[in-house]
């Protein structure tokens, strides 16, 4: 039985944590000191174990559901017909390769990432660096606190204001054209070319508040010798900033990037891009909007083709272990500590 | 203090001009719903609107509110946020105390299992096909019982409740008070910071939730407002232009933008509310974490 493994594990813990039980545990009664442990812990025991259940429903019975993505299975067959359907192996995998839109679905997924990563990156730094200039506290709480708000705010929202700002009969357009900058609406939502544009900046807006709290942090734990120093011996404070404070953050910095790396396949560091292309992408953008997340609900919710969906769910799911596993693997190696 | 130099007063501008833009950019968008909200609907359609209602009503919020979908809507918001940041708070904050309790047996076995769960995910597809095979499609409590347990805040409940004095919780035992006394009584009431934070966050997550509105349910009935505000905003997308013309609507001077105006402020303004009285915990959470790093 498993639990004896288990047992065996545990009981170095036990013997380490109480002097009395190792007592009688090197007398041979390790299963009756192991049962009054548990009744003693029984309520603790019940409040982990409705967790335990809890996850064995709802994280480990789809893990089973996997199989699928190998098997004949249709959803008229119940929860049966996942261990009763026929073999296919790698059938469904091969659709999706030999896809008409794989080559579209993977550059959209990696890129609009990617952009994120170049463009919505350095700005919270920046922000935060900013933010830590100025001295007046009352600015500063004020722009701090309505920074992050957006963060709160769901996408639905944010399509409705994208709406009202970027159509053609919206806000921007109705400037430009009133000032005669531009001789006709810009389709800044129906344009396929623009709709990377169009993630980023949105991207950028929502969350460039929430991430400067981490490196705004991480510049709160700066020594402030080393500015008083630097004051004493007249360093300008564009100097202070290149000098002392950047390479000071350079640790948070470079854990937030790698981490940002193992999201690449994932949907962006802030888990937004399903959201995003759903939400702000239609049947014009899709050349640009589609993404593998987006396709699976397509494919799958929509038309039905559950089997062949949860295959390329799958691929998804493992290229993005792989790139979170091995970025955190370098956050590592290079600061000493990862996220996990 | 050392005499400012010209530069200081350069720099202080720049900084100062960018986060005025930073600020404004942020707040209007928001201000703007908030106007176009409160404008006639055929008027706002002119455009030209950008500081003040031109024609100030309330009849896009009196319709809101008079419209049996969405005060239904609001009505399965209200109660999916409520049951479930409640049944969501208690659940993981009760599984984090246990798995907190350093000589709880089996406790490594636990956090494992906890830990594949976070990294490992069945996808959407199977996850569909387990809701509907154990009835939860298509009822209410989808909306409350997958996300009953965080096993982020799990995480972070472990780490909060280890730093928790053990020799609080065994004096209360010592004095023959049970675990669970023990955990409603002396645990949760010192736990502010960490309740706080999770309330925030699992709350707003229930208070924005469309997802399981738009593919785990089709009864009309059980759509939240998030989810009808998302379909009004597709709609007024497809035909951009459209008039008041378009059918359902009762006055003829109120358009889906308007009323899409009106149901974002009714979804905006709860947030708004909200998070910046508990943003000092979560600030501060974030913050232990990263000098941590």
């Amino acid at each position: 039985m498993t639990t004896d493994f288990l047992f065996a594990d545990n009981k170095k813990e036990i013997r380490l944590l109480h002097p009395v039980i190792q007592h009688r545990v090197t007398d041979g009664s390790e299963k009756i000191v192991l049962i009054k442990t548990l009744a003693k812990q029984k309520y603790l025991q019940a409040f982990v174990l409705a967790g335990m259940a809890y996850l064995f429903v709802f994280s480990y019975l789809p893990l089973i559901g996997i199989t699928m993505a190998f098997k004949d299975y249709k959803i008229s067959m119940g929860i049966q017909g996942i261990f009763s359907s026929d073999w296919v192996g790698f059938k469904y995998f091969l659709e999706f390769f030999n896809e008409y839109g794989f080559w579209k679905l993977v550059r959209n997924t990696v890129a609009i990432s990617l952009l994120k990563l170049i463009f919505s990156f350095p700005i919270p730094i920046l922000f935060a660096i900013m933010l830590n200039e100025i001295s007046f506290m009352p600015v500063k709480k004020l722009v701090q606190t309505c920074s992050y708000l957006p963060h709160f705010i769901s996408w639905v929202i944010i399509s409705g204001m994208a709406f009202a700002f970027f159509s053609s009969s919206g806000v921007i357009n109705s400037i430009a054209l009133k000032f005669h900058f531009i001789n006709e609406a810009i389709p800044f939502l129906t344009d396929a070319n623009r709709f990377w544009s169009l993630a980023v900046v949105s991207d950028i807006w929502k969350d460039m508040g929430w991430w400067a709290i981490i490196f705004l942090a991480a510049i709160a734990g700066i020594s402030q010798e080393m500015y008083e120093a630097a004051e004493i011996d007249g360093i300008s404070r564009l100097k202070k900033i290149w000098y002392i404070t950047l390479p000071s953050i350079k640790g948070t910095i470079i854990v937030i990037l790698i981490l940002a790396l193992g999201k690449l396949f994932g949907g962006g560091l802030s888990g937004s891009n399903f959201e995003q292309s759903y939400l702000l992408g239609n049947s014009m953008t899709s050349e640009k909007s589609d993404i593998i997340q987006t396709y699976v609900f397509n494919v799958g919710l929509a038309q039905g083709r559950y089997a062949y969906a949860t295959a390329v769910g799958l691929i998804q799911s493992v290229i993005s272990l792989i790139l979170t596993f091995g970025s955190n693997f370098f956050a590592k190696k290079i600061s000493g500590e990862g996220l996990f | 203090m050392l005499k400012r130099t010209k530069e200081d007063y350069v720099i202080e501008t720049v900084i100062y001009l960018s986060l005025l833009f930073i600020l404004f950019v942020t707040v209007y968008p928001f201000y703007y719903v908030l106007i176009i909200s409160f404008n006639e609907g055929m008027d706002a359609a002119r455009g030209g609107i950008y500081f003040f209602p031109r024609k100030l009503v309330f009849e896009n919020y009196a319709s809101f509110f008079s419209d049996s979908k969405w005060l239904n809507g609001l009505y399965i918001s209200i109660l999916s946020t409520v049951a479930g940041t409640f049944l969501g708070t208690f659940f993981t904050t009760m599984v984090a105390y246990g798995i907190s309790y350093k000589d709880l047996v089996f406790r490594k076995f636990y956090m494992t299992v906890l830990i594949i769960s976070m990294y490992f995910s069945g996808g959407i597809i199977p996850y569909y096909v387990l809701l509907r095979e154990i009835h939860l499609l298509n009822t209410f409590w989808v909306y409350v019982v997958p996300g009953a347990l965080s096993i982020f805040f799990v995480l972070i409940g472990v780490s909060f409740f280890s730093q928790i004095s053990p020799s609080l919780r065994e004096s209360a035992v010592i004095d023959g008070a049970n675990e669970i006394t023990v955990f409603l009584k002396i645990i949760l009431p010192i736990s502010t910071p960490f309740l706080a934070t999770m309330i925030l966050f699992i709350g707003v997550g229930h208070w924005n939730n469309w997802f399981d509105s738009a593919f785990f349910v089709r009864k009309k009935e059980l759509r939240t407002l998030s989810y009808l505000t998302m379909e009004v905003i597709n709609k007024s997308q497809l035909g951009a232009n459209m008039s008041a013309a378009d059918a359902g609507m009762r006055s003829s001077k109120i358009t889906p933008l308007a009323i899409q105006s009106a149901a974002m402020m009714i979804s905006i303004l709860p947030v708004i509310c909200v998070y910046p009285f508990l943003q000092k915990y979560f600030v501060k959470g974030l913050m232990i974490g990263s000098v941590k790093e």
